[in-house]
């Protein structure tokens, strides 16, 4: 390693420890641990949910994705974000403020029944607790590439720092930290780009040898028959389904809007989000589109993106893109485990113990912080051989956002659904899901259907159970058009 | 109707098509939900905006990459 591009690695970890140190000071109980004191303006919680974001299934496997698909990658930042996360700011988040909740599965509790909260929550922190291990092992995997780690060695450090500010700070560490790191992925990605164009020939060069040799890499949509991302498939599963369960009920996301100043704040910064997350594919997609025009000799699509680091990049600039992607992963880790905590020790502990003392849920919060990162490093060498990182957690995700959505749905826009029916929908339709899936279909094709069982499911159950009176509801509803 | 007999080009159409109906649907929710909590009222905080903006840099991105 250069030592200017270790300068910077160490200058790095020395800031963000020091930031989550001196946020430590301010958690004084559970409401500053979880929702950072309910402190956070527009801007951070905009910059802080793309940091969130943009982690091991968007970083390294979406560059990895991009250089086996081309521009069709970048749905996944657009038709598969923008309109989800438009709707998330001016429905969703609205509702939940109204609601007055810490989390989602809060909101689906009182909506349906406790039996909900707590199957959410806990399908919620499973699939979490692997995504924080993927994320760990995308950073072992890139710690591996630029400077010879073992991968344990990887997974042991990055688990420590964020570790360390995570459990001083809480939310307000986490979210301030991810801020400063989407900083850099951003400086850092805008370099690539820069040098990656310049060293290609230009745009016009590099669009026309990309082209030459992949005709397909520069459209939009994938043909109705290809294996991985049909778009019927795109549009349909991740459009309506994925996109919309991901950033309209997502916990690590939404954590940080329920910290915000006010209502106005909480809903601009998931619309400030929306603006960054339009130039993403320029870090994420762009990387593997130049590693594909440069030829690179890579073992697995996933390695594009440190091979661009460690090929294109001079010293200096590379230790900042290094620290890019590590910083990405960690804000992804750090947001999981601090969300995952929350649920476990609001949203499960509260329901499941008679009496769960709030005011040990700081306590017990950090407890679980450190918990979590334990399990999720012991989880991170599993994922080695599940292929592309991005695949995988998006796989796992198709198996449950089908029927959380539906529950949102109909719980969120009317009065119908009953708490019998959405715990039983919720319950079914993952079981179905995992049938499609091993039954070999694709995942957007999965989270399709088991989202259009689920509305059906959820709807015709509702007759034949009980229902909460209309006027418990009014509070967890959209209906802005309804006098006071 | 079967999605997957039509040519490729009609995922732009329809992503096109869903986003105008989404511009048109942010400007049905009233001020009352949009300017809550606000400071103030000033044009640049009205979120609708911001959406129209978002949209329309997205119906140029699907019409650029067909």
């Amino acid at each position: 390693m250069h030592p200017l591009d270790f300068a910077i690695v160490a200058g790095y970890l020395i800031l963000i420890t020091f930031v989550g140190v001196r946020l430590s000071g301010r958690v004084k109980n559970a409401k500053d641990f979880f929702l950072a004191g309910k402190s956070l303006a527009w801007w951070v919680i905009g910059l802080s949910i793309i940091g969130t974001n943009i982690g091991a299934n968007s970083y390294v496997g979406a560059a990895g994705n991009a250089f086996n698909i081309g521009i069709a990658q970048a749905n996944f930042e657009w038709i598969g974000a923008i309109p989800a996360m438009i709707i998330a700011a001016l429905v969703f988040i609205p509702l939940y403020w109204k609601a007055g909740v810490y989390s989602i599965p809060e909101y689906l509790g009182l909506r349906y029944n406790p039996a909900v909260r707590v199957t959410a929550a806990v399908i919620t922190s499973v699939v979490t607790v692997f995504a924080i291990g993927v994320a760990l092992w995308a950073i072992a995997l890139t710690l591996q590439t630029y400077l010879d780690w073992p991968i344990w060695v990887g997974i042991v450090v990055t688990g420590t720092v964020v570790g360390a500010y995570s459990i001083a700070g809480g939310l307000a560490a986490v979210a301030f930290t991810d801020t400063l790191q989407v900083c850099i992925m951003f400086i850092g990605g805008l370099v690539i780009v820069g040098l990656g164009i310049s060293e290609t020939g230009g745009f016009t060069g590099f669009a026309e040898t990309l082209t030459r040799d992949n005709p397909n890499h520069l459209q939009a949509y994938l043909p109705a028959d290809h294996e991985s991302f049909p778009w019927p498939g795109v549009l349909l599963g991740l459009g309506l389904v994925l996109s919309p369960a991901y950033w309209c009920a997502g916990q690590a996301i939404l954590q940080r809007t329920l910290g915000a100043k006010t209502q106005w704040d909480a809903s601009a910064g998931m619309m400030f989000a929306a603006f960054g997350k339009m130039f993403i594919p320029l870090l994420v997609v762009f990387p593997g589109l130049l590693a594909l025009v440069m030829k690179a000799q890579i073992e697995y699509p996933d390695m594009a993106l440190p091979w661009v680091i460690k090929n294109v990049l001079p010293p200096g600039i590379s230790g900042l893109m290094f620290i890019a992607i590590i910083a990405a992963l960690q804000s992804t880790i750090d947001s999981g485990v601090n969300s995952t905590s929350l649920m476990i020790t609001r949203d499960i502990r509260h329901v499941l113990i008679k009496n769960p003392k709030p005011e040990n849920d700081l306590k017990i919060g950090r407890y679980l912080t450190l918990i979590l990162l334990l399990l999720a490093m012991c989880t991170a060498p599993l994922v080695a051989n599940m292929g592309g990182i991005f695949t995988f957690i998006q796989t796992i995700l198709s198996l449950f956002q089908g029927p959380m959505l539906a529950l949102l749905l109909l719980g969120a826009f009317t009065t119908r659904a009953t708490p019998q029916a959405g715990l039983w929908t919720l319950i079914s339709g993952v079981v179905i899901s995992s049938m499609m899936l091993w039954a070999g279909m694709n995942m957007l094709y999965v989270a399709f259907y088991s989202f259009i069982y689920s509305l059906a499911a959820l709807w015709i159950l509702s007759f034949i159970t009980p229902a909460h009176p209309e006027s418990d509801l009014s509070k967890l509803t959209y209906s802005p058009w309804r006098r006071a | 109707m079967d999605l997957s007999s039509l040519p490729v080009a009609w995922a732009n159409y329809l992503s096109i098509f869903g986003f105008l109906v989404l511009g048109v649907l942010v400007w049905l929710i009233p001020n009352t939900v949009i300017f809550t909590e606000a400071p103030d009222q000033s044009r640049w905080r009205d979120m609708r905006l911001w959406a129209s903006v978002l949209i329309a840099m997205q119906l140029v991105l699907y019409t650029l990459f067909d």
